[in-house]
């Protein structure tokens, strides 16, 4: 690929298309598009669909990076569509295609369904002993910021797939559980208000767990908000080590504080400071 | 916990091959630098008999052999189960070469105890 000139502002775009209603092989297909400053592929697509081929098919919804919806592979990354300005690319031609490690459902629609049973397999909640106490909370559990910031990056976590479509050894191993899932357990597990640090660790000490990664980093370079999973995977494997040799986290040791009563009490016995300045 | 252990044991057998072939290296390989002897002269076959007939040598020629064949089979299985296999195939790998791993363990075992309890002319 060449590197595109500054003024221009007709680009190509290469889509890979695919129907599986037609039956044809997947091809790629190409739209010239003309480009301005600050436009996102997303918008590009947009324009195709609109002014070139109304049946290209995609998935998005926010525009701005936060549903993880428009994840594709452009220019052989995988990237949010909607958080990638086309001149930034560089290049003339830009090659769009549908994630890869996922099936093709059709054109740049992926498959999410490896990315949702993987996060659901590793019990993606905060699990307590008593599941009244989960369904009709009476008081709230401390957690100091000391205590969030073990684990805080992980939360920001959008589910956008982008990790595993990166991951090398997905692509060879469908059955690894795969960044995104095993950041997430690390997520949990790290989170003083869990009590399930057994049954989740339980559920990934397997083969297919986080001993499969081969520590590439694709998935941390991928990721559109900054987590960084190839980190909270050797995380996870200090945990279950520790855990494994004695030395884990049994149980919560989280203090329950505050009954939500007093708090509501607290709120209505508020007074406000006597006014200083008179109106 | 099992995989965890598995692969916990894996890392744990690093140390142990570095200290332990880095010895095997300093008796044959670097006897001149640690015994003021020539590597011919630790490499003929009356030295090694002489040597083979300490019980510490012994001992840690058996440690090296575990460290090393469960270090090596470990990962040679990682990179077998990477593959497509179906789960009959993965029950074969994992016999197999735990299979592999006990005869070649138990081959080592005789070798060293033979040189342990040679006599000679016996």
């Amino acid at each position: 690929m060449t590197t595109a000139p500054t003024t221009s502002r007709e680009l190509t775009f290469r889509v890979r298309r695919f129907d599986p209603d037609t039956g044809s092989a997947p091809h790629w297909d190409s739209y010239t598009v003309n480009v301005a400053e600050g436009m996102t592929v997303l918008e590009a697509l947009h324009q195709i669909k609109a002014e070139k081929e109304p049946t290209l098919a995609w998935r998005s919804s926010c525009r701005m990076g936060v549903c993880g919806s428009c994840g594709m592979f452009i220019n052989d990354l995988p990237r949010l569509a909607c958080q990638t300005q086309v001149l930034h690319l560089g290049t003339h031609v830009i090659t769009v295609a549908p994630l890869p490690n996922y099936p093709n459902v059709k054109d740049l629609v992926p498959n999410l369904e490896p990315l949702i049973e993987k996060h659901a397999a590793i019990k993606p909640f905060i699990i307590h002993p008593n599941s009244q106490e989960v369904d009709e909370p009476t008081g709230e559990f401390l957690q100091i910021a000391e205590e969030r910031e073990a684990f805080s990056q992980f939360t920001y976590c959008i589910k956008c797939g982008l990790c595993l479509a990166a991951c090398p050894t997905v692509a060879t191993d469908p059955l690894f559980l795969g960044p995104q899932a095993l950041a997430q357990a690390y997520r949990y597990t790290a989170d003083n208000r869990d009590c399930g640090v057994e049954e989740r660790l339980e559920s990934i000490d397997m083969f297919h767990g986080p001993y499969q990664c081969h520590m590439a980093g694709a998935c941390s370079v991928a990721c559109p908000k900054g987590v960084d999973p190839a980190f909270g995977i050797q995380l996870l494997k200090r945990t279950l080590v520790l855990d494994s040799i004695g030395f884990g986290k049994k149980k919560s040791s989280v203090a329950k504080v505050s009954p939500l009563a007093d708090v509501v009490k607290a709120i209505e016995e508020f007074a406000p400071p006597p006014r200083t300045v008179s109106q | 916990m099992r995989e965890t252990r598995l692969w916990s044991l894996h890392l744990l057998a690093i140390p142990i091959i570095f200290v332990l072939l880095g010895m095997h290296l300093a008796i044959m390989h670097y006897a001149p630098v640690f015994y003021g002897m020539s590597v011919d002269k630790a490499r003929e076959f009356g030295t090694m008999i002489e040597r083979g007939k300490s019980v510490v040598q012994f001992v840690l020629y058996i440690l090296l052999l575990i460290a090393g064949l469960y270090h090596g089979l470990y990962g040679l299985r990682g990179i077998l189960r990477e593959l497509p296999l179906t789960p009959t195939l993965i029950k074969v790998v994992d016999i197999g070469i735990l299979t592999f791993g006990l005869l070649i363990f138990a081959l080592g075992t005789y070798v060293t105890w033979w040189t342990f309890s040679f006599k000679a002319g016996g």
